[in-house]
């Protein structure tokens, strides 16, 4: 076999004729790579009643109608039915009212959520980059709610596909197209492996990326572990080596990154409306300008001189525009940094402002600022750094860098820095700050006109020589930018004293408020000047909006490089420059794309999504089927849905498979309409009892002689306790919930923290997902390691999932919250606030006899505790 | 499950489900070999026997400088202050260096006369125990895939650490007990965190659990009793779910998941009960104490965690990981990479080390435990034996040359596997990668590397990928 393989990997490369003959060669027993069989047959319980008939065995009778809509509740929703719905489908007595409770649940969006975290599992859906330094992807749940909306929207399975290949480049190009794109990079990504200095190391990780990018597309879609075949031909599966890099090849322009994810057609419009806004704010604005100077003219007249007796060196009031005044030293607005009403506005992202090259400073010296801070918990930014290069030697005025809300001295490797305690706490107000660096090495950092400290540094004071230093302002060296708007900046070839600088806070920056500048005017001209404010302040908005490319974590590209093939892998062994194509094992497609060695990325992604999704390629329609079979029944009719090689299962039942990937086509790639054809089956709705006779024959149950039970997953199992709570908050969308403290130190070091209130009451698909954060409830119920392409979970059942059960305060909460709920449901009365509890988390009534045990429960340790026994016991956990 | 406890006792778990129980379900429980076939943590047959019953491994992190430590080179002082210059030379951080002898001297230890540096008094004491493989090299300069492939094999992320391939293949001889469990360093986690431990792609049960080392913390999440909740309100809690789980099982007798789910919460309450005092390290002799320094503020993080990885070896926990060494970034560093003082960074990491992992060594032997007990030492890396930069006092990241060391459990002491040449560049002799020591450990244990896989997307998956050989020169 491996010299017919290491043949056919011959052939392979001399073009189709060959390649169809090789192809078949090596597919020829292997049944996934078929067409689906054309199957007369009338449904699914057809060809499960046939198995089980030849093994002398029947499906069980219907389960009861409160056992069948806590399943589907829990299947469709992911939380249990309430009360009301109960009763509501228990009356329900036409004939249909099962396949209307589905439609029902289908109907809603909490279908979506539920669903979407299924897929999520499969496709490796990660928001922080992994590795040593772990970082937020803060842009990345753009994909987590396009995989909702497009499961709510049942939106064609085909399509589906091929947006997240390709929707950036395939029309009609849409925002959610765009943001498809992010399951390509959702996998983990070295930023230290991607920086460092060694080429062949950098080298080694891009290949790691893209096998993470490879295998996620194989799995996903077609059951096909292209991966095995990076280092040599696939063991098992006719995958040669060639195959994994024609395939590279056609994601060599796919980078991790961040892009926006507005159209081009929106981008264009933006374009073009931000040119019209430009033009219309510049003329009303040199208007303002012009008025204003004239007042501030007439103003400074009439004021005192000298209105600035300590001198600074350098100053920036950006009533004038970014450069600094005393010396006229240019400024630079960089990154989406901009001025608005004499202020310096910056986003906290890369929004900062650059000097021209300094004079010289010398060791002695103030630096202050005038500053509006829009995020207390913003980490790491600066008012001012003072940067000299080379070296990255710098003294900066940051804000919440070692410790959060804390001013600090900013310096390289910490220097000169100690950290003084004090605590921001006014946001959006004007805060005056300044660091004086005074003779004897002593520096005083102060606040409002008091100083918070003084200190000695661990290192002696610096000097910037001339030409050498430059400011940047909102930005500390390297990388820590500040949210917020600057009012003034002063520089002080000198240290103030502390009486100084109290002066200069009391004195304040020089401004003049609005109603001064317009009472200096005429009468007319102060009106006008007032209504320019207002329309400049609008433009602005505007332009801000014309200007914004709000962004997605998805695929960057660019042009491919050449790929050659690796021997054994080794990047020190490049072979021959591959064509991009698809895999030629799948027979019944040509794996020529009709592509080059010089094609774009585009074409290259295209015409790979086309040939995924063209209606002849027998494993997307397969593999899909089976993923919904296997989250509905536990375990799909080939029992490993990322793996239809030959080395993964074997279909328990071939035709079925078959029947519904044919089906699923022909129901134009409907999901929702696959969920009702299994729903609505006898084989879905039998019921769980137990048949030891068949248990005997098949004690796996493959041959679905009964409902298998399920244990909730973790996040079902959350959901669910909010639910019973009633303190769900079922707001959809938007940034993740984010459960922990975040301590920054290089590495991202999430430290887990139960949370509260209501954004923290959300649904589990909701939680940001951080690679390295552990949360003992959640792992404990099995929850996977994000960076691992989970097709099937696994259940667990351990000593410290019940400790997480017993004592975690999340559960604790959640138990109190049910109490208080019940009282405010149903009253006082006792016994009835144990009826509700029954239903709530069970869907029915208590026994007598449950009912008896529960009551003295109560009376002796509260109802809160007989909540906790409730959701801790066995029956809410399962379903059946 | 022998002794009574306040908390749960046999006769409330037991006597309690008396009214729906099925007597067979009752029998079943009660028996003990029954019980151990469903606990998640029991104990699994192995491929055959081997010497070694459980195994400490010791993750120095930062990258520990082999010239300076195990592997001595006289060359580096006859050559001192050299530009070195060599096209196959690469280093993290890409500055050129002078070659820069040890300022440590080296001992010839115990009666084979292995060499140890200064840096490790204590240690020295321990050489007719210790086999080093001084002919390591591994994939990656960089902390995180070369901490990924010192506890995985694989230099991305979504493998099993060796704890959870361990727990996977063996179980734990103490059902009460997770099988694996990981000692961070108080200082912070190493790089890539909580994913040197992850179970992977295998279940999640055999994911390590991390202890708080921390003395006064709770040592395991949610251990604890909340203290708005009564011993009697639980007690009787405990009691009613019983009951109730009981009865549901009755309704499903053929259930065997329910009935595992119930035997949980009845090891959660034993290691309510037992976790506390394995952990109280206070209850060892000021003799003990003083043998792994956890009274000397140098030496307590470390010692606290070898004295723990101890007790709770003795109690049947199958892998223990222990970290030395915190986390990246910040300065002093609290880990072993020393870019900017090679004297002070490791002065100061070794006196963590030395003391502490000596006492452990002593402390199993004189309980007649380090024959059963594997110690495995390792690093992600090496250190160059140049100094990073033309006028740096550290050393860069040096994947191409370092040093293991293995002890008790089979291990023959007292000996070196391998060479690097001549200034500890580039191994010389018998090049050993992770695969290979991951390979040895596991057939300590009596595993055969190539035979325990497990499947996942496409791949049977081992441990050692598709290399590793067994070290057989280091087998008694």
């Amino acid at each position: 076999m491996n010299l017919l393989r290491t043949i056919c990997a011959v052939l392979l490369c001399f073009g189709y004729t060959w390649m169809t003959t090789a192809a078949e060669l090596l597919n020829a027993d292997h049944w996934a790579y078929h067409p689906p069989m054309e199957i007369a047959g009338d449904g699914i319980d057809e060809f499960v009643q046939q198995r089980l008939k030849a093994s002398g065995l029947t499906l069980n009778e219907q389960a009861n109608r409160r056992t069948l809509i806590r399943r589907l509740t829990f299947d469709l929703h992911g939380v249990p039915p309430t009360p009301s719905e109960v009763v509501e489908f228990l009356a329900d007595k036409s004939s249909n009212a099962v396949s209307r409770l589905i439609d029902r649940l289908l109907k809603s969006p909490r279908y979506g959520e539920r669903w979407a975290r299924h897929w999520l599992d499969v496709v490796r859906f990660s928001e922080s980059q992994g590795y040593e330094r772990d970082k937020i992807r803060p842009d990345s749940w753009h994909y987590r709610d396009y995989v909702i909306r497009s499961l709510n929207a049942d939106k064609p399975y085909d399509q589906f596909a091929r947006e997240q290949i390709a929707g950036d480049v395939i029309q009609p190009v849409t925002q959610d197209s765009i943001k498809a794109t992010g399951f390509l990079v959702a996998g983990p990504w070295d930023e230290v492996g991607n920086g460092q200095r060694s080429r062949i190391m950098r080298m080694h990780v891009r290949e790691e990326e893209l096998e993470d990018i490879i295998s996620a597309v194989g799995q996903t879609f077609l059951g096909v572990t292209i991966n095995c075949a990076r280092c040599h031909d696939h063991k098992t599966d006719p995958i040669p080596q060639a195959d994994y890099y024609s395939v590279k090849a056609v994601f060599e322009g796919v980078f991790h990154g961040t892009r926006t994810y507005l159209t081009p057609g929106e981008v264009k419009q933006r374009e073009a409306d931000a040119v019209r806004l430009q033009n219309a704010f510049n003329k009303a604005e040199q208007r303002r300008r012009q008025l204003k100077r004239q007042a501030i003219e007439i103003l400074s007249r009439r004021k005192t001189p000298g209105q600035s007796p300590l001198r600074p060196m350098l100053r920036w009031t950006f009533d004038e525009g970014p450069d600094d005044l005393v010396r006229g030293l240019s400024g630079q607005l960089r990154d989406g940094a901009k001025i608005e009403d004499g202020r310096l506005i910056l986003d906290g992202k890369k929004a900062h402002l650059v000097s021209a090259k300094l004079p010289r400073l010398p060791k002695t010296k103030t630096l202050e600022g005038w500053v509006q801070l829009n995020d207390l918990e913003q980490r790491a930014g600066a008012v001012i750094s003072i940067h000299h290069s080379p070296g990255n030697v710098f003294d900066a005025l940051v804000y919440g860098e070692r410790r959060p809300r804390a001013w600090m001295v900013g310096s390289d490797f910490f220097k000169r820095t100690l950290d003084l305690a004090n605590k921001e706490s006014e946001a959006d107000q004007l805060v005056h700050v300044a660091i004086t660096y005074g003779d004897g090495d002593t520096i005083t950092l102060y606040r409002n006109g008091r100083a918070i400290g003084s200190y000695k540094p661990r290192n002696p004071l610096i000097e910037f020589e001339q030409e050498k230093a430059l400011v940047y302002l909102g930005r500390r060296t390297g990388s820590g930018y500040l949210k917020g708007e600057i009012e003034e900046i002063r520089v002080y070839d000198r240290a103030l004293t502390a009486e100084e600088v109290r002066g200069s806070f009391e004195n304040g920056p020089v401004l003049f408020s609005r109603d001064q500048l317009v009472a200096a005017l005429s009468r007319t001209e102060g009106k006008e000047y007032r209504s320019l404010i207002e329309q400049t302040a609008g433009l602005r908005r505007q332009l801000a909006e014309a200007r914004a490319r709000p962004l997605v974590y998805a695929a960057r590209t660019a042009k491919p490089k050449p790929t050659p093939l690796l021997a054994r892998g080794d990047i020190k062994a490049p072979g021959e420059i591959m064509t991009p194509r698809a895999l030629a094992g799948v027979a019944s497609l040509n794996p020529h794309l009709g592509l080059n060695k010089e094609s774009s990325d585009a074409d290259r992604r295209r015409r790979f999504a086309e040939w995924l999704t063209h209606p002849d390629n027998p494993l997307l329609a397969r593999v899909l089927v089976n993923r919904v079979w296997h989250y509905h029944f536990g375990t799909g009719l080939v029992d490993t849905p990322s793996d239809f090689g030959v080395s993964g299962g074997r279909p328990s039942h071939p035709q079925l498979l078959d029947w519904l990937a044919r089906q699923f086509r022909e129901d134009s790639w409907s999901i929702k309409q696959l969920h009702r054809r299994i729903l609505n089956s006898a084989v879905y709705l039998q019921s769980s009892t137990f048949n030891e006779t068949a248990a005997h024959k098949d004690a796996d149950n493959r041959l679905l002689w009964r409902f298998p039970p399920k244990r909730l997953e973790a996040e079902a199992v959350r959901d669910s306790l909010l639910a019973l709570s009633g303190q769900i908050n079922w707001e959809m969308g938007g940034p993740g919930y984010r459960p922990f403290d975040l301590e920054i130190n290089n590495t991202h070091f999430y430290h887990t923290k139960d949370k509260i209130g209501p954004e923290f009451n959300r649904r589990t698909i909701y939680r940001i997902g951080v690679q390295s954060l552990r949360e003992s409830l959640l792992d404990s119920l099995d929850c996977p390691d994000l960076s691992t392409k989970t097709p099937v979970r696994g259940v667990t059942t351990t000593p410290i999932q019940a400790l997480a059960l017993m004592n975690d305060s999340f559960v604790q909460r959640q138990a109190q919250f049910l109490a208080k709920r019940l009282r405010d449901d149903v009253g006082e009365n006792l016994r009835n606030q144990i009826r509700q509890a029954y239903r709530l988390v069970f869907g029915r009534s208590p026994t007598l006899s449950e009912t008896r045990r529960a009551e003295a429960h109560a009376n002796e340790h509260g109802l809160q505790q007989v909540c906790w026994v409730l959701m801790n016991s066995n029956e809410f956990i399962h379903v059946r | 499950m022998n002794e009574e406890t306040p908390l749960l006792s046999r006769r409330n778990f037991l006597w309690h489900t008396a009214n729906g129980f099925g007597a067979a379900a009752l029998s079943w429980m009660m028996q003990r070999d029954a019980f151990a076939a469903v606990s998640p943590y029991s104990a699994k047959r192995s491929h055959y026997a081997g010497k070694a019953k459980r195994v400490i491994h010791i993750c120095s992190t930062g990258g520990v400088s082999h010239v300076d430590t195990f592997d001595p080179k006289p060359e580096l002082a006859k050559r001192h202050g050299q530009e070195y210059k060599d096209p196959r030379y690469d280093p993290f951080f890409g500055q050129p260096g002078r070659i820069r002898r040890s300022p440590w001297g080296f001992r010839e230890c115990g009666q084979a006369g292995v060499p140890i540096s200064d840096l490790f008094p204590h240690l020295a004491t321990c050489a007719d125990d210790i086999a080093f493989v001084n002919s390591m090299h591994a994939k990656s300069s960089n902390h995180t895939p070369a901490t990924f492939q010192e506890n995985t094999g694989f230099t991305i992320n979504g493998f099993p650490s060796l704890g959870a391939w361990l727990s996977y293949g063996l179980g734990s001889e103490n059902s009460d007990l997770p099988a694996y469990v990981v000692l961070p360093d108080a200082r912070g986690l190493p790089a890539g965190g909580s994913i040197n431990w992850t179970s992977g792609f295998l279940p999640a049960v055999h994911q390590g659990v991390a202890f708080n080392t921390q003395a006064g913390v709770e040592p395991i999440p949610n251990l604890r009793t909340p203290d708005s909740v009564t011993g009697k309100a639980r007690r009787a809690g405990f009691d009613l779910l019983a009951d109730f789980n009981a009865d549901f099982s009755a309704q499903h007798p053929h259930d065997d998941v329910l009935r595992a789910r119930i035997r949980s919460y009845e090891l959660a309450a034993q290691m309510q009960l037992s976790v506390p005092g394995i952990v109280d390290v206070d209850r060892e002799s000021p003799a003990t104490r003083e043998l792994y320094g956890v009274d000397d503020p140098d030496t307590l993080g470390f010692g606290r965690s070898c004295l723990l990885a101890r007790r709770l070896s003795e109690r049947g926990v199958r892998f223990l990981q222990l970290f030395n060494g915190g986390a990246f970034g910040g300065r002093p560093r609290v880990n072993w990479d020393a870019h900017e003082d090679l004297v002070d960074n490791h002065g100061r990491q070794a006196r963590t080390l030395d003391k502490p992992v000596a006492g452990l060594i002593k402390d199993l032997k004189s309980r007649g435990l380090l024959d059963e007990t594997l110690i495995l030492w390792t690093s992600e890396f090496g250190r160059t034996p140049v100094t990073q930069g033309l006028t740096g006092k550290g050393r860069d990241h040096h994947p191409d040359a370092f040093t293991v060391w293995m002890a008790g459990g089979g291990i023959k002491g007292g000996m070196r596997h391998g060479s690097t040449d001549e200034l500890g560049f580039y191994v010389a002799e018998k090049p050993a990668q992770f695969y290979d020591i991951h390979a040895t450990m596991l057939h300590l244990n009596g595993m055969d590397h190539t035979r325990l896989t497990y499947y996942h997307n496409g791949i049977q998956r081992r441990l050692t990928d598709v290399h590793g050989h067994v070290l057989h020169d280091l087998l008694v």
